[in-house]
């Protein structure tokens, strides 16, 4: 009881803190009006002070016309040697206006961030509305034994809370990006009717629309910077989640331990799919857009899918049948072999099962690269280089030892009693693997099958050296076309490497949990 | 006893064949050519001439970029093994926890294992690019950043970044293998820890991590192998420039065999590279093979 009313107290109190912070200084702006340089001078001879006198005009005209907030007067001296070795001064005189603007002027003025930080004064506001309304002759009451409505009206003023937390930074964001770089675009722009409502919109907010023409200049030159009230908000927010959580759950050590996992999995899954997103988009981008450090959106302004067309002109679709054929035949080798192998090392008695057993993982110590030569060597002799059935034998040999590894284990945990009686009923050994374990074994045989199949389509370094012929390579080699040195189509790379990349996630998606259960019975084992 | 009646007792033999063959050919032979070369004389045009003992290795071992990739490689396989196998044991625990939108997850989490390399190692070229690349376009975007941050102004932070691609492409392996140690624990150990009064660091160190160590210890040595012998990234992001300082020993190798055409010192590299992994191997084998007595 005493620690509920508690945490109700912290909410209002954090509520009230949140309101009062808006309405101090949340940004604060810095305008240039007016600027000069004195040539080499030193400090206080006639030219300095020429030029000092001819600011301190400006500033007074500016403090008289009254709409640019504080102005003030600044100095800046840079010492220097000139070439005779005298020390001479250059001073750099500046007048500027400096402007604080509270959270409610901003909510009031209507630009982009001033909508973000109205939706945090609402969620605010709503989370303390449903919280008191939550509480309402209830305090009393351990949040367990709740009624179900007052309980999910507190959980909701939990996420409004939640909500407001995020958009501080959100806010802040916005407001930099506003002005660092949208209105400055603008600017640039031609004069139209829009360019010029939003111009004004910011000479409103920023000056009371007293800059009229100039604001366009002053807007250019603005800095700008956040003040510790708004950053301020962010702990009052903390807070207030922290109270309301206490009153939804009745305790705070677990729903915290929860938050800091949703967030930790949230994270780490934004990072692994920043690649793909930055893929995507590149994808179907224009190479203007592509390669422009100043392009101002996280997505392409039009979605080239004209982008496909012109890859599948420059033979992509090839790429991907060479692909097609090089894994599909790579795994169906290695399963052929692997599949009669993996049989007798997991139902057959026989001596040398142990240095066979050794042969293979030795095998997976040897990646194709470290012998390149050697297989160069081999596949002219066999007269094979340049040809996908090459590559295809060499992929299935180098996956063998996976695949004999995962059958032997699917194998092993399927009991033998049933070959046994299908032995005794007359059936011979190839009968009982083809009719009887095959298809008790199926999901691990699929799992093999596609992890080879996997692995033959991402190859990429034996291809780069066996393959010479354009029309036979695999599409890891022939996005690489789309790379030269003075020049990187990077959509073409993109939107090729994607049609590479989705088949072979979906499958792999699809055998993610068996692929566990293959390694626990049959590779992971110590 | 799981197993079947052979009715001759060469049967068993038999059905290894196919595989033995295939093996031995792709595998075997070349590594035997591999040999042969290293101690032999070769053209530039690739014509093998006579016996010349460990001239090759001299050449090699004598070229002034081979401790700078004999570095580098070393650098690649610590850093890229041990901080996977670190964030990998974490986000397998994370990941092992019951939560709504664990499959989800689980599904993303393998995304960088199933991209081809090649692939992934462009993508991540295009991000830190200095001129346009995504990353100074996203935080330009969010307003973190005022001006653009040259993502690669030396080799040692290009360096830096291929091992960060190498970590976030090996993290998903080492996650898997932990998850499947960590799934096949019985709850009762951690119901009888939990009795005995013990805290959430204790129950790691005692039940968790002896537990999953089989698991672990293999993910690890599998990681050296693969990790040892990664190309694409590499050769994708720096191809070992400026003059060798970011190459590893397999994108060096590469480098010497195909582009200066210098095989001899190049198969001398894979038989060292070679000498490295056996020892490796020789771990891993004994570690394999001390559970499968059951034979």
């Amino acid at each position: 009881m005493a620690n509920r009313r508690f945490a109700l107290i912290v909410c209002l109190v954090s509520a009230l803190l949140a309101a009062a912070l808006l309405a101090l200084p949340a940004f604060r702006f810095e305008t240039a009006l007016f600027s000069v340089k004195s040539g080499n001078t030193f400090v206080g001879d006639e030219k300095y002070l020429a030029k000092k006198a001819q600011a301190e005009d400006v500033l007074e005209t500016c403090r008289e016309s009254g709409g640019y907030g504080d102005v003030a007067l600044r100095e800046e001296v840079t010492e220097r040697v000139n070439s005779k070795g005298e020390k001479t001064s250059m001073v750099a005189f500046s007048v500027t206006a400096s402007r604080a603007r509270s959270g409610y002027e901003f909510i009031a003025s209507g630009l982009p961030s001033g909508r973000v930080l109205l939706a945090l004064a609402a969620l605010g506001a709503l989370s303390l509305a449903l919280l008191l309304a939550g509480c309402r002759k209830s305090l009393d009451t351990p949040p367990r034994a709740l009624k179900a409505g007052q309980r999910r009206l507190r959980r909701a003023a939990c996420f409004c809370a939640l909500g407001a937390l995020i958009l501080v930074p959100a806010f802040v964001m916005r407001t930099t990006v506003y002005f660092g770089r949208e209105i400055i675009a603008l600017l640039s722009q031609a004069d139209t009717p829009a360019v010029a409502v939003r111009v004004a919109a910011a000479d409103g907010f920023l000056y009371g629309g007293s800059a009229g023409a100039e604001a366009a200049s002053l807007l250019g030159g603005l800095q700008y910077r956040p003040t510790a009230y708004v950053w301020l908000l962010a702990p009052v927010f903390l807070c207030l989640l922290l109270g309301a959580v206490q009153l939804s759950e009745g305790e705070l050590k677990r729903p915290v331990m929860r938050g800091a996992l949703y967030l930790f999995v949230i994270a780490v899954c934004a990072v692994i799919l920043y690649p793909y997103y930055v893929m995507l988009i590149t994808a179907f981008r224009s190479n203007a857009e592509s390669t422009d450090m100043y392009f101002r959106y996280l997505f392409p302004t039009k979605w080239l899918f004209s982008n496909l067309g012109d890859i599948v002109r420059r033979g992509v679709p090839r790429y991907l049948l060479n692909s097609l054929a090089l894994s599909a035949g790579a795994t169906g080798v290695a399963l052929l072999c692997g599949v009669p192998a993996a049989y007798a090392m997991s139902r057959m008695r026989f001596r040398g099962k142990k240095a066979f057993l050794g042969f293979v993982i030795m095998s997976q110590m040897f990646a194709p690269v470290v012998l390149l030569v050697g297989i160069s060597r081999l596949m002219n002799f066999l007269r094979l280089n340049d040809s996908i059935v090459g590559l295809m034998l060499i992929n299935a040999a180098f996956n063998q030892a996976f695949a004999i590894w995962l059958l032997r284990g699917t194998f092993m945990s399927i009991s033998s009693e049933m070959e046994q009686a299908a032995c005794i009923d007359g059936c011979s050994t190839i009968g009982s693997l083809l009719h009887v374990l095959l298809p008790m074994a199926a999901p691990g045989i699929v799992t093999t099958l596609i992890f080879v199949f996997i692995n033959a389509w991402n190859e990429y370094t034996i291809s780069t050296v066996l393959i010479s012929n354009a029309a036979k390579k695999p599409i890891t080699v022939g996005i690489t076309q789309f790379s030269s040195f003075n020049m990187i189509e990077w959509q073409y790379l993109f939107a090729s490497a994607l049609l590479a990349t989705i088949p072979v996630v979906v499958l792999f998606m699809f055998i993610e949990k068996h692929l566990v259960a293959g390694l626990t019975s049959g590779g992971v084992k110590g | 006893m799981n197993g079947i009646r052979v009715r001759y007792k060469w049967e068993p033999y038999l059905w290894l064949l196919p595989s033995l063959l295939l093996m031995t050919v792709f595998v075997v032979f070349p590594i035997c050519i591999v040999f042969k070369l290293s101690f032999s004389e070769i053209s530039k045009a690739g014509v093998v001439g006579k016996f010349i003992g460990f001239e090759n290795f001299r050449s090699a071992v004598t070229d002034k970029a081979f401790g700078v990739v004999m570095r580098n490689t070393a650098i690649w396989v610590v850093s890229v093994v041990g901080i996977s196998t670190l964030l990998g044991f974490v986000l397998a625990m994370v990941l092992n926890c019951q939560f709504r939108g664990r499959k989800i997850a689980r599904s993303i989490v393998v995304f960088p294992w199933a991209t081809s390399l090649v692939i992934q190692a462009s993508v991540w070229n295009y991000i830190i690019k200095f001129e346009y690349g995504n990353l100074n376009n996203v935080l330009l975007n969010l307003g973190v950043i005022k001006n653009a941050i040259n993502w690669r102004a030396s080799y040692q932070i290009e360096f830096a970044w291929e091992c960060g691609v190498g970590i976030f492409v090996t993290v998903p392996f080492v996650m898997f293998c932990v998850l499947a140690g960590l799934q096949s624990i019985d709850g009762a150990f951690y119901e009888a820890a939990t009795v005995d009064g013990a805290g959430f660091w204790k129950r790691l160190r005692r039940v968790t991590l002896p537990l999953v160590r089989p698991s672990l210890t293999v993910s690890t040595v599998l990681n050296i192998i693969y990790v040892f012998n990664s190309f694409p990234i590499i050769y994708t992001i720096t191809k070992g420039a400026p003059a060798n300082k970011t190459d590893t020993m397999v994108t060096f190798l590469y480098m010497r065999a195909f582009y200066d055409q210098q095989k001899g010192p190049a198969t001398a590299l894979s038989v060292i590279g070679f000498a490295i992994l056996c020892a490796v191997a020789g771990v891993y084998m004994m570690l394999t093979m001390r559970g499968e007595e059951d034979l």
